[in-house]
């Protein structure tokens, strides 16, 4: 079925065209070695109740390893049987030793949940096990029982943050005995989360030491550059990498695809959600259990309401295809979860959010509607599709985005360079002061028991945190030591997700009861950094495809973080108008080139939503647009900028207002390339061409107005600014200012290859919005810049 | 801390600052007690007597000494029945926030107990983080000697507090001490009277005692955080008086309990009404007599509502019909409208009198009565259906 469907696609003439790749995965066959001799022969016994006669090698190699006594991270595709790697030696020591303790840690509650019925399968033979999760969904009631009675305890990092280390004393007898802690999706904590987590582990060691343990880490990820080095830096010690796999894998087939080119003058092809659509419709038609991965919130909306329409067309049943997201609340992900696994749900549209393990049964194949940012993220979601055995595929459909462009058109790099590094920064000064505030209501900081220095956090002197903190009034310094001197309670003040941490709930105001009373309604919740992009007034904020308008915003700070929706007809969604500005605060690397200087630092971005465009669903034409009233959001973060010599300017062309519009087609490729380079999604980046000698500091301009400001400007000095999209900085800065040489030169081949006349989305963005001139002068640029 | 700069700015700050505090005069002097040497370090302790004779509000503190404890224990269904009343701590702690878990201090505790025969209330005081090692070790003997603790919300509060910081010290908490926490009881018997149920409404309503220019206990962790900045004492003197209050409160508040559980002659309507509901899973006669007590003193109101059918109920059960319909009658013919007795007289008459007339007259007067007084919609029907099927039968009947 699936087999005559793809050949369907790459022999046809409407769609064969457009594949520019098609890769097969030929299946292999598992690598297998006995049990080894000092696993428990109950725990054997259980394996063998199962159909499991012999390990997969890397099981067993992790399992050689942590009785060694390393840290160890496993590092082996979707379905490679990874869960054993750690259930194994957990089961094992509380199966020999009483008093042991194990934690887990997902980074979401289902996953938690997931794995403890995984847990409790094998372990049915077995003596009592006493295994629980331990997180917000835990009844108040039920909580002591698991404190008192939990030998396995399943939870995730905000529950660790904000329930088990403020209240340690209470977990003594874990903390006393705990042997291993396991951190599974070891690749999701990158970027904030993972920076957030080193800091939440740094805190967990202290408590540990405190009681005495010192617990062995066994971490999985997916696969990444550098899963050694991501574990190293969040659990501090050195960590053993298992990365070859014995796992079986079936066939799988992927193919490359690229919208058709509907306008060659304006370089624009067939819009990517479209095509997407029209491939997951035939699929479900066929009945064949499709997942499409968008690349965002909105994308998942549009999709979703094009796939369900295209789909009843022929079976009159849309409810077999469900959306899922992050905003959506629990309940309903986990419906549309257990339908996937029952197979009631035949397809789903998904962001990234579905990547993760979570159990959603056997699909057969994954569309990926965009690329992901990342090759990583590229391999985890074409794993869903396919498991073991039986075939399976994936098919990628390229956006007109220059990183997507570059991708689909350069197959080789797709599937031969590694993925991408994780990164972390656990040393951003926010995320490491609020972790030191908690740390300190946790256990008073001080000399370690032996006396000396002062303990240091991770490896950071905190020494000046410390002071700047009992300035302000929270810690107070007592004999040698810092103690929390404030009535709050510190992690409710600190969310993981996030460098700052309100959330806005959306309230839908025409939500009734059964008997037809009006009640209060949450659909969604919005993070405080996305908020007024996607929920300003009169935006239209889609929840399963469902259009609602937003009537309020309550955005001031004595204020409920709200927005006030109600339920519209229209055929349209919103996309926001933004001005901004970055201005440097401070230089702290450069490099002069013999026509650029590139620096790395720090700058404050200022944002603001000022209006919106209506885009009409289907054909996304403009058709309309408004003002909004909204307060400017501004940010200290770190930055890499790029300031082309005068000289240099003048040889490429004598008009500023062409080299105006060719800087900025120049500083959207570099844009939209710079995720080839970090593991990092396109919005962790932001971007911005500007001054380094601008206006008044904090007035925020748009396209439009800075681009009168240069043109009338007495010094040309303009400059190109990549920054990190998160408070503080997560180490993304840093980074680019090391590639940009690379960076550069892989814009300029992406221009050369790109078949547009006068520029496109997929290389320096749409012409109409860069003007005719911009790819030719962008092109003149970049040759000047890589030399 | 929003920014970078902020920070900086901070940091800048603190590494030109010249050392801080003028001397402050000891808070020893300011408050009134002396520093003793506790084995774990140098500790304040502000100690004052009370003869038993002492009148707290209205409250002698005397009978607190010598209340049936195992009496009281089962009615506040505390664990385990302390020994001797005269062997009791009363406990009441001062904290660095409501917060809980461990960055939560304790920083005065004090302690009520008697000494021959006087009552001393000592309070023990961290003057700074590093004292703490000091006022645990000074609790130690406290709770290892003591008969059994009593505390108002310590379950919630006060014992959770000090066994997280005994844990946090690595010292053994007492776990098994018999603690009895009045708050329980409290709720029981006070809800008919009070408006809620908080120390100092007690202290109003029952004790009799008005406080003058007491500290709002919200205030108190931020004198306590200006006091560790500032190292000026006298303003903590306002937080010692609060706490010492409280402690002879909860002896006052035991010696009430005492003495209503001893005999209830004394006691006024309300009181009497909530001591029913105290001795109700203990006592269910001396329950009744309470309530029925209650009534006789002309207890008025919801309350009085409430103690018929609570009464009337325990009297069906008992099939004393006369006395059951007595009481639901009453509680028909002198209270807001209510289906209870309604129903209950119409049940009576169906069931135990068989005579179908007289309850279909009962149901249809309900009706008409719960109509006027506008019940909900399933009041109505609930009435509406019962008058039907009693129609029925009384046709078939026929």
């Amino acid at each position: 079925m699936l087999g005559e469907l793809l050949d369907d696609l790459l022999t046809s003439p409407s769609t064969g065209p457009c594949i520019t790749a098609t890769r097969h995965f030929a299946p292999r066959p598992p690598v297998l070695v006995p049990f080894p001799p000092s696993l428990d022969p109950r725990i054997a016994d259980a394996l063998r109740a199962r159909g499991i006669h012999e390990l997969y090698s890397h099981q067993a190699q992790s399992w050689e390893l942590i009785e060694k006594g390393h840290h160890v991270v496993v590092v082996t595709p979707t379905a490679s049987g990874k869960t054993l790697c750690y259930n194994l030696p957990a089961l094992q020591a509380l199966l020999l030793q009483p008093d042991a303790r194990v934690l887990y840690l997902f980074p979401t509650k289902a996953l938690a949940q997931d794995q403890l019925a995984e847990l409790e399968a094998l372990a049915k033979t077995l003596p009592e096990m006493r295994m629980f999760t331990y997180d917000g969904d835990t009844p108040q009631d039920a909580r002591r029982a698991v404190r008192a009675r939990a030998n396995l305890v399943l939870t995730n990092p905000d529950m660790l943050h904000s329930g088990i280390l403020p209240h340690h004393t209470k977990w003594a007898t874990l903390f006393q005995n705990l042997r291993y802690v396991v951190i599974d999706e070891l690749h999701a904590y990158r970027g904030v989360f993972g920076s957030h987590l080193a800091n939440l582990l740094r805190r967990l060691h202290r408590i540990c030491r405190h009681y005495g343990s010192a617990p062995q880490f066994i971490m999985a990820s997916a696969t990444i550059a550098n899963p050694g080095e991501l574990a190293r830096r969040l659990v501090g010690e050195h960590v053993e990498e298992i990365a070859e796999s014995g796992a079986p894998t079936g066939d799988k087939t992927f193919i490359c695809y690229n919208p058709p080119v509907v306008n060659p003058d304006l370089g624009i092809r067939a819009p990517y959600l479209g095509e997407a659509a029209k491939l997951a419709i035939r699929l479900l038609r066929a009945r064949i259990a499709t997942i499409v991965f968008a690349q965002s919130r909105l994308a998942t909306e549009v999709l979703l309401t094009s796939i369900k329409n295209g789909v009843a067309d022929k079976t009159g049943d849309s409810g077999i295809v469900r959306g899922y997201r992050g905003g959506y609340l629990p309940t309903r992900r986990r419906a549309v979860e257990k339908g996937l696994r029952e197979g009631e749900v035949l397809g789903v549209v998904s962001t990234n959010a579905l990547e993760l393990g979570v159990d959603i049964g056997h699909l057969d194949v994954a569309v990926l509607a965009g690329y992901p940012g990342a090759i990583a993220s590229l391999w985890q979601q074409a794993g869903r599709a396919g498991r073991r055995s039986g075939s399976s595929a994936a098919i990628f459909v390229a956006t007109s985005a220059p990183l997507d462009q570059f991708m689909v058109t350069h197959p080789e790099y797709l599937f031969g360079t590694p993925p991408e590094h994780a990164r972390v920064n656990p040393d951003n000064p926010f995320i490491l002061v609020n972790h030191l505030k908690c740390a300190a209501f946790e256990l008073p900081i001080g000399p370690g028991a032996a006396g000396g220095e002062i303990e240091k956090f991770g490896d950071v002197d905190v020494r000046r945190f410390l002071a700047a903190l009992e300035d302000e009034g929270v810690l107070h310094h007592a004999g040698s030591r810092w103690h929390w001197a404030a009535e709050t309670y510190p992690a409710d003040h600190v969310s993981l997700r996030t460098v700052t941490s309100d959330n806005f709930v959306v309230i839908d105001t025409g939500a009734r009861d059964a008997t037809q009373t009006k009640r209060r309604q949450i659909i969604a919740e919005v993070d405080w950094g996305s908020a007024f992009a996607t929920i300003h007034p009169k935006a239209i904020y889609l929840v399963e495809s469902e259009p609602y308008e937003v009537q309020e915003l309550c955005w001031r700070e004595d204020e409920e973080k709200v927005a006030y929706v109600k339920r519209v007809q229209v055929d349209y969604f919103t996309d926001a108008i933004s001005a901004k500005g970055v201005w440097i605060l401070q230089r702290l690397a450069d490099q002069a080139h013999p026509v650029y200087l590139a620096e790395q630092g720090e700058v404050l971005v200022a944002e603001k939503v000022v209006g919106f465009k209506k885009i009409k669903m289907g054909t996304l034409e403009n058709v309309g647009s408004g003002e909004v009233e909204l307060p400017q959001q501004e940010m200290q973060t770190t930055a890499a900028w790029l300031t082309v010599t005068p000289e240099a300017l003048a040889r490429v062309s004598a008009s500023r207002e062409e080299l105006i519009d060719g800087l900025r087609a120049v500083t959207y490729l570099l844009h939209h390339l710079a995720p080839i380079f970090l593991l990092c999604d396109i919005r962790d980046v932001g971007s911005w061409l500007g001054d380094t000698t601008p206006a008044e500091p904090g007035a925020v301009a748009t396209r439009e107005s800075t681009k009168r400001r240069l043109m009338s400007a007495e010094r040309f000095n303009p400059t190109i600014y990549l920054y990190d999209s998160h408070a503080g900085g997560i180490g993304l800065a840093e980074r680019l200012f090391e590639i940009l040489p690379d960076l550069l030169r892989r814009g300029l081949e992406t221009l050369h290859a790109c078949p547009c006349r006068f520029g496109c989305p997929s290389c320096v963005g749409p012409v109409n919005e860069v003007g005719r001139k911009a790819k030719a002068t962008a092109q003149g640029l970049l040759r000047t810049l890589v030399g | 801390m929003q920014s970078l700069d902020e920070l900086r700015r901070v940091i800048r700050r603190i590494e030109t600052r010249r050392p801080p505090h003028p001397a402050a005069p000891p808070a020893h002097e300011v408050l009134g007690g002396e520093v003793v040497e506790t084995g774990a370090g140098p500790l304040l302790v502000v100690r004052r007597e009370y003869p038993l004779t002492h009148i707290h509000g209205r409250q002698p503190l005397a009978p607190a000494f010598a209340a049936p404890l195992a009496l009281l224990s089962a009615v506040a269904r505390a664990a385990a029945p302390a020994r001797d009343p005269r062997g009791l701590l009363f406990l009441d702690t001062e904290a660095t926030g409501l917060a809980g878990g461990t960055g939560t201090y304790a920083f005065l505790v004090g302690v009520g107990h008697l000494d021959g025969d006087r009552v001393v209330v000592a309070q023990y005081f961290m003057r700074d983080f590093d004292e703490e090692p000091a006022l645990l070790a000074a609790l130690v003997p406290l709770l290892e000697q003591a008969a059994g603790v009593v505390t108002f919300n310590g379950s919630g509060f006060d014992l959770p507090l000090l066994e997280t910081r005994f844990v946090l010290a690595r010292r053994r908490w007492p776990a098994l001490l018999p603690h009895l926490d009045l708050l329980r009881p409290a709720r029981r018997v006070f809800t008919v009277r009070c408006a809620d149920c908080r120390l100092t409404t007690l202290e109003r309503e029952v004790i009799g005692l008005e406080r003058e220019d007491d500290v709002p206990g919200a205030l108190i962790p931020a004198l306590y955080f200006d006091f560790l900045r500032s190292r000026r004492a006298a303003p903590l003197a306002r937080v010692f008086d609060h706490n010492r209050h409280d402690v002879l409160s909860l002896v006052a508040l035991l010696g009430w309990f005492g003495r209503a559980l001893a005999a209830h002659d004394h006691l006024g309507a309300e009181d009497l009404a909530g001591l029913g509901r105290l001795w109700e899973p203990v006592d269910l006669e001396r329950a009744l007599a309470c309530y029925r007590a209650a009534l006789t003193a002309d207890l008025a109101g919801p309350a009085a509502h409430r103690v018929r059918l609570r009464l009337a109920r325990w009297e069906k059960r008992a099939a004393r019909w006369d006395a059951a319909c007595a009481l639901w009658e009453a509680a028909r013919d002198h209270d807001a409208f209510d289906r209870e007795p309604w129903e209950e007289i119409a049940k009576f008459h169906e069931h135990r009198r068989r005579d179908l007339p007289a309850a279909r007259a009962i149901v249809a007067q309900a009706l008409e009565v719960a109509d006027t007084a506008g019940a909900a919609p399933r009041v109505l029907d609930a009435f509406t259906h019962r008058l039907s099927r009693l129609e029925r039968r009384l046709r078939r009947h026929r």
